[in-house]
């Protein structure tokens, strides 16, 4: 009986945790409220938005650990250069409440947010920010904003429209959201193999078949070359209205040229909301993948393999849709096979020559518990993370971090932040800028990129090819992605399709768990051939049924 | 007197087990109530306000429910049987086999698996039985078209049923071992002088006498009549074998782990525990009746 309760275990365990821990926090908040009153007195006065702590102050964080991350020498996550000079710097003294790898994360999170044992803040995803200002988990960040947000802050959220708005509720701000980078899926294709058959680039749905199938045909990739691989176990087949910013290895690009935007709510003929995944267009893509199923062309373990991206480095597969930044992913495809020369195509286009995508809603917030004593200081480590740093930095870190080591790391920068550095980044290499002309400022990231870019990328300046790199330079896979995918990205045109819902109705809460069953179990047996292409027309009838029509009502009145 | 310094040693030695059962097993049972509430972490289990059966007439509204009920039952009865013959048999053959050594390493060898997690055997299945791995090659080679094993919903169930008893065998032979060495050996010398076959002496001595200990595991077993394992399975599926093995338990996971729906989710696993509760008291007094067993 032990394993029979372990769901319900689970939950109950979680509660349990919870109790406890509400109460030694309390003592803990107790403790620390009279050193914050000091605090609070000082701050009346002149406030300096990053002014060191006069007394240590305890952040106690949720953190992902990526357990494959080299840290220098004994570092830690917990304990590293950058917390260290946070601490000696500003007296913000970083603790990990508790730890989860990055695929646990979000579970942890979710058993956290049930449990109300929530660390003073942490990184959620949309529907976690709801979930929680609903239950009031949160605090209103409007006044420490306001007052300790210093000007680069403020600066890159109103040149990132609408994101603050986005987590204004009543008029409260709940959360401190990441300017999402842009991505829609490009199609990713080994050019060495393009080369080898003398095929050219595809540009329709028809082009990527036949150059998958002569893939898969000659054997570019050994005896079981695969044409297109994609979703693995755990997968979705595309990204969703909830969780939809990340399109890496999926097959979300087949949907699009169909004019299909499964899992997203896009404009009906009627002019009112209509769920993509139960439109004609949607049909249409599952046929089309079931044939190239069928012919062998699709990877046949769809959702079952532990790891596509083994797939890739072994290179067995040429072909896989995923955003601009793909090449991060890339690194072990070039370490296994020198000549593996990823490219980016804006590729396959719809009936009509467009190249659409869903555009990314879902992104990462900080959110700050209620009962927490010292929010300001989670919006000083923002205002640190996003500033030129203090000069003792360089003496203290002096190297390129990730969010390994920087706590509560979001991506943030101005709106056109990628723009800026690939054209920035171009420029220098070609020598039509100085790194002087950069906006250090304001884009410091593109000036990390620009001081490193001629160390790493070789003549011809304007051939992103694999061998014209320096690849055991640090930068390669910061300057190969932003190169060779974000250049291919930004100049690309994209129709833009925004899903009109992007956070959970009162009746999807509960009955979204049975639809979206429903919906993975019919679309992945259409294509693998459990189910005839018939079957999505019983699903449709199905999912209007069992909530979805009521759900449909709720989204359109939403709009 | 002495006696009760006797059970004063052995209350004492009981003590840490009963504190581990209260704060881990009975302590955490407060959280029952989510079951009967719109739960709302902000306010917590006490707090959060009632809705009486709501989530438990929701339950049986969907269509899930009956369809995980089924696949719980109909993989943990095939288990039961079947983790209750194969080690059975397998201890019978193996206990005729007289070489010591070679017993001796059989037996060590078969209950290795158990220690393994199932995070590893399912990789390792996963793999065999993938498109390209050892099992469809060797189809391949008498022609047969290569199958995808485990994206095959009518196969699910029997994969699932077979690796556990693969994993398992070994080690729930143990008990089947010990109670064949207990057989007096006189009575197979007696039964050997009066003629008896090997085959006479396995169905007229060695059954009859191993009889309690097989109805006892039987019976016992049938309190996991709701647990069809939900590491296994949670390792295994994917959405194309939902209709055959998604269980109550990874259910209940995606519900309230994924989908956050605490209260239905909870209502769901309260179900199952009571039925489980109600399997094992008909059970213990079925084991009590028929092989003797006695807890109090």
């Amino acid at each position: 009986m032990k394993k029979a309760k372990t769901g319900l275990a689970l939950l109950l365990v979680a509660a349990v945790a919870g109790l406890t821990a509400c109460s030694s926090s309390e003592n803990g908040n107790n403790q620390e409220s009279s050193a914050s009153s000091n605090t609070g007195a000082n701050a009346e006065a002149v406030i300096d938005p990053m002014a060191k702590f006069p007394e240590p102050v305890e952040v106690g964080i949720g953190r992902a650990i990526d357990p494959n991350y080299k840290f220098e020498g004994s570092d830690t996550a917990e304990d590293n250069a950058y917390t260290r000079w946070l601490k000696d710097t500003y007296n913000i003294v970083v603790k990990h409440t508790w730890e989860a790898s990055i695929a646990d994360y979000n579970q942890k999170v979710s058993i956290s947010i049930g449990s109300n044992d929530l660390p003073d803040a942490m990184l959620v995803n949309e529907s976690q920010v709801r979930q929680m200002v609903k239950a009031g988990q949160l605090a209103d960040l409007t006044e420490v904003y306001g007052k300790y947000g210093n000007e680069r802050l403020k600066q890159i959220y109103e040149s990132n429209p609408g994101l603050l708005d986005n987590v204004t509720f009543d008029g409260k701000l709940y959360a401190l959201p990441e300017t999402t980078l842009p991505s829609a899926p490009l199609t990713w294709i080994r050019q060495d193999w393009l080369d080898k058959l003398r095929l050219q680039p595809p540009k329709t749905l028809e082009d990527l078949e036949n150059i998958a199938k002569a893939f898969v045909d000659n054997k570019l990739g050994g005896d079981n070359t695969i044409g297109i691989i994609g979703t693995g176990q755990g997968g979705s087949l595309y990204s969703n209205f909830l969780a939809s910013s990340d399109h890496f290895m999926n097959f979300s690009p087949l949907f699009f040229a169909n004019d299909a935007y499964p899992g997203i709510w896009v404009n009906g003929e009627d002019g009112n909301a209509a769920y993509g995944s139960i439109l004609p267009e949607t049909k249409n893509a599952l046929a089309l993948m079931k044939g190239w199923y069928d012919k062998g062309i699709l990877d046949k373990e769809i959702g079952l393999r532990k790891s596509s991206q083994e797939v890739i480095s072994s290179g067995q597969a040429g072909i896989f849709f995923g955003p601009w930044w793909s090449p991060y992913n890339l690194t072990d495809s070039i370490k296994n096979d020198p000549n593996a020369n990823w490219k980016p195509f804006v590729a396959p286009l719809d009936a009509e020559g467009k190249f659409n995508s869903n555009q990314a809603t879902g992104s990462t917030f900080i959110v700050v518990k209620k009962q927490f004593k010292h929010p300001e200081a989670v919006i000083k480590m923002l205002n640190i993370h996003v500033s030129e740093k203090d000069p003792s930095y360089a003496t203290a870190v002096g190297k390129e971090l990730t969010s390994q080591e920087i706590p509560l790391f979001l991506i943030m920068g101005h709106g056109d932040q990628l723009d800026y550095a690939v054209n920035t980044t171009q420029k220098v290499l070609k020598g039509e800028m100085t790194l002087e002309q950069v906006d250090k400022l304001n884009y410091g990231f593109t000036y990390e990129l620009s001081s490193h870019v001629k160390d790493v990328k070789l003549e011809p300046y304007d051939n992103y090819d694999i061998q014209y790199w320096n690849k055991d330079d640090d930068f390669f896979s910061h300057l190969y992605a932003h190169l060779n995918g974000g250049s291919a990205f930004i100049n690309a045109d994209i129709n833009w399709v925004r899903s009109l819902a992007t956070a959970q109705t009162q009746t999807m809460q509960t009955k979204w768990t049975n639809l979206k069953k429903l919906e993975d179990e019919t679309f992945l047996k259409i294509i693998m051939g459990g189910a005839s292409i018939d079957e999505f027309d019983t699903f449709v009838t199905k999912w209007k049924e069992q909530g979805g029509d009521q759900i449909t009502k709720e989204v359109n009145e939403l709009k | 007197m002495r006696n009760k310094a006797f059970y004063k040693h052995y209350y004492l030695m009981l003590l840490p087990g009963l504190l581990w059962l209260f704060f881990v097993n009975i302590l955490p049972m407060h959280g029952i109530l989510m079951a009967f509430k719109d739960f709302n972490a902000g306010m917590g289990v006490f707090r959060s306000p009632w809705v009486g059966l709501d989530n438990f007439r929701y339950m049986f509204e969907l269509d899930d429910s009956r369809i995980i009920f089924k696949n719980t039952i109909f993989i943990a009865l095939l288990k039961m049987v079947g983790n209750l013959i194969v080690p059975l048999i397998f201890a019978l053959m193996l206990n005729e086999v007289r070489h010591r050594l070679f017993t001796r390493s059989v037996q060590t060898a078969v209950y290795l698996p158990h220690f393994l997690s199932w995070v590893i055997v399912a990789g390792i299945m996963l793999d065999i039985f993938s498109y390209t791995g050892p099992v469809n090659r060797l189809l391949s080679s008498f022609g047969v078209e290569p199958l995808l094993f485990f994206a095959k919903p009518e196969l699910f169930p029997a994969l699932v049923v077979a690796s556990d008893i693969w994993k398992e065998f070994g080690f729930a032979a143990i008990i089947f071992f010990s109670a064949l060495t207990s057989i007096n050996p006189e009575m197979y010398e007696a039964a050997a002088i009066d003629g008896a076959s090997q085959f006479k002496r396995l169905t007229q001595i060695t059954l009859p006498s191993i009889v309690p200990v097989v109805v006892l595991v039987g019976t016992l077993s049938m309190g996991n009549i709701l647990n069809a394992g939900f590491d296994q399975i949670f390792n295994l599926y994917n959405p194309t074998v939902y209709s055959t093995g998604d269980i109550i338990d990874t259910w209940v996971y995606r519900a309230g782990l994924i989908d956050m729906q605490y209260g239905l989710a909870t209502a769901v696993g309260l179900l199952k525990s009571v039925v489980g509760f109600v399997m094992i008291s008909i059970t213990y007094g079925l084991a009590y009746r028929f092989a003797n067993y006695r807890i109090f």
